[in-house]
């Protein structure tokens, strides 16, 4: 297999980034069974990581710990430096599931985050109308989600995600439920948005593809008990075009994954 | 503007036919049983029945909608407040449940008799009967509401800062909006029947149910025919007011936009800035 794909953990464009997020010797156990295994990670600011793995390795289980939904069993999670461990609302949180309130308005969902803690204001509103209209949105300020596709339902949640202003945000499948042609025009989408506001991304997938278009570095997890396999860097350049799904690298990478993920 | 016109007048077209179809069926069922008219009388004499003796009715039927408005009031208060505490607190829930339940499975009839020796032959009978058949669609309607929040959403909430308050008046509450006016759509139409079962036993004052009675004593069969009128009418006007209620208070439902006042319009954010 081609050893110069393989990572050495401080390769590409991150390695000047002071370290965003740890985590750290992460276990997690429910009863006799084992979800997670001595899970360790750091990722950089503004770096894309994708988490990739079979069901039952133990993505969400993951998440549910980062986002601090969930109490470890050990381990700890340190964001900016800070134990934030079993601390929830300290990272944005996006699901396969849209979660749109039906009775709110795009514009209304957008908001929700400030709704929720201190009320809306007139200049979240107008913030979140003006990020919406940047990114495609603009025309549905007002509609209920019941009217929008998919597709633009999964766009307003991450406007919605984005608009909580958390700096590191958990993508949880968000994709998953989309048809191929769907999937394709939302990764694109994705990435623009990515590289014009420079979040911090931790994305749970399990199409290969999409882990190997979208991240910097790809942590492959799997499952009984999960645990990290291996993590590999993509060397691809950006912004990517579509062509970079045909290249040598890309199927490289994709081989070395499906060997970890299939074998 | 035609079409617009169309779509406005259609539901409304459609009631129109459909009260013609019913008196139509009762005037043909009178033709073709041969019944004499004090034991069905035709829609004309019933209705002119109740022209001739507006003056009384009216005021009957003023009395009747009285107390099928104020307990229906009381019984869906009750019953959302009710279904609300519920939701909130499990023991509750498990505790009142069974009680609900009870509550329903005694005769309302049964109910009357202890009501009038409690309180008496005056209002309060009449109006716990009322909300006592209102309250328990409400109850079972807001609970399923409160249960369809999704875990994820209340989850997501939690994530995004949301403290309980804020939440339960977010995400939780208006999820009990369609479900509430379920609830109350059935009431309306039961509501009627309760005020009449309630001045049936305990009541002294007269309304439309105590002059069905008499007028059936009385083979005033054509009298007993115009009270029911009047009492459709209430039953059919109370759940179209309720039904139009829930269409403005749930514009997500049959809108795809928000209406006027609620959308955002850019000019705002200049104004405030």
């Amino acid at each position: 297999m081609p050893e110069a794909l393989k990572s050495t953990g401080t390769v590409g464009s991150q390695q000047s980034a002071p370290t965003k997020l740890s985590i750290e010797n992460l276990n997690v156990r429910f009863g006799s069974v084992t979800a997670l295994s001595d899970v360790s990670l750091d990722i950089s600011d503004g770096e894309f990581v994708c988490i990739l793995g079979a069901s039952g390795c133990g993505k969400s289980t993951l998440f549910n710990v980062v986002s601090g939904l969930l109490k470890a069993t050990s381990g700890k999670i340190v964001l900016d430096g800070h134990d934030v461990s079993s601390r929830p609302g300290q990272v944005g949180y996006m699901l396969q599931k849209d979660l749109m309130l039906p009775w709110r308005t795009v514009l209304g969902n957008i908001t929700l985050a400030a709704s929720l803690t201190r009320g809306a204001t007139t200049r979240d509103r107008a913030e979140a109308a003006e990020l919406a209209s940047r990114y495609g949105l603009g025309d549905f300020l007002n509609h209920y989600p019941h009217a929008l596709s998919g597709g633009m339902r999964q766009r307003v949640a991450m406007m919605r995600t984005i608009a909580a202003g958390r700096q590191v945000m958990l993508l949880d499948e968000p994709f998953g439920a989309l048809d191929a042609q769907t999937r394709l025009g939302m990764q694109q989408w994705l990435l623009q948005l990515w590289r014009d506001l420079k979040r911090t991304v931790l994305f749970v997938t399990h199409d290969v593809d999409e882990a190997i278009y979208l991240a910097d570095r790809i942590v492959v997890m799997t499952p009984r008990p999960g645990r990290i396999a291996e993590i590999l860097t993509v060397d691809l350049p950006r912004p990517r075009p579509l062509e970079v799904l045909t290249t040598d690298i890309f199927v490289g990478l994709k081989r070395q994954i499906m060997q970890h993920l299939y074998h | 503007m035609n079409t617009r016109f169309g779509a406005a007048a259609g539901p409304f077209l459609i009631w129109v036919v459909a009260m013609v179809l019913i008196l139509v069926t009762w005037q043909v069922l009178v033709w073709v049983s041969g019944l004499p008219a004090y034991v069905i009388p035709p829609p004309a004499q019933a209705f002119q029945t109740l022209f001739d003796n507006w003056p009384r009715l009216s005021v009957l039927t003023g009395q009747t909608l009285y107390e099928t408005a104020i307990g229906y009031v009381i019984g869906a208060l009750i019953g959302f407040v009710l279904a609300l505490a519920m939701g909130q607190i499990r023991v509750v829930q498990r505790l009142v449940m069974p009680a609900l339940i009870i509550s329903q499975a005694v005769p309302i009839v049964a109910i009357a008799a202890p009501l009038v020796i409690i309180f008496g032959f005056g209002l309060m009978p009449k109006l716990i009967i009322v909300a006592w058949i209102v309250f328990f669609p409400v109850v079972v309607n807001v609970l399923d509401g409160l249960a369809s929040v999704d875990r994820d959403m209340l989850n997501l909430a939690r994530l995004m800062g949301g403290g309980s308050l804020r939440t339960f008046a977010i995400v939780k509450l208006p999820a009990c909006i369609g479900p509430l006016f379920s609830g109350l759509k059935i009431g309306a139409t039961y509501a009627v029947t309760g005020a009449v079962i309630g001045e049936w036993t305990a009541s002294s004052k007269q309304g439309l149910g105590t002059y069905l009675l008499t007028a059936n004593a009385q083979m005033n069969t054509a009298g007993v025919y115009a009270a029911m009128l009047l009492l459709t009418v209430i039953g059919v006007g109370s759940f179209l007011l309720v039904f139009g209620l829930e269409v403005l208070m749930t514009p997500w439902r049959s809108r795809s936009t928000a209406p006027a006042w609620a959308q955002w319009k850019p000019a705002q954010a200049s104004v405030a800035a």
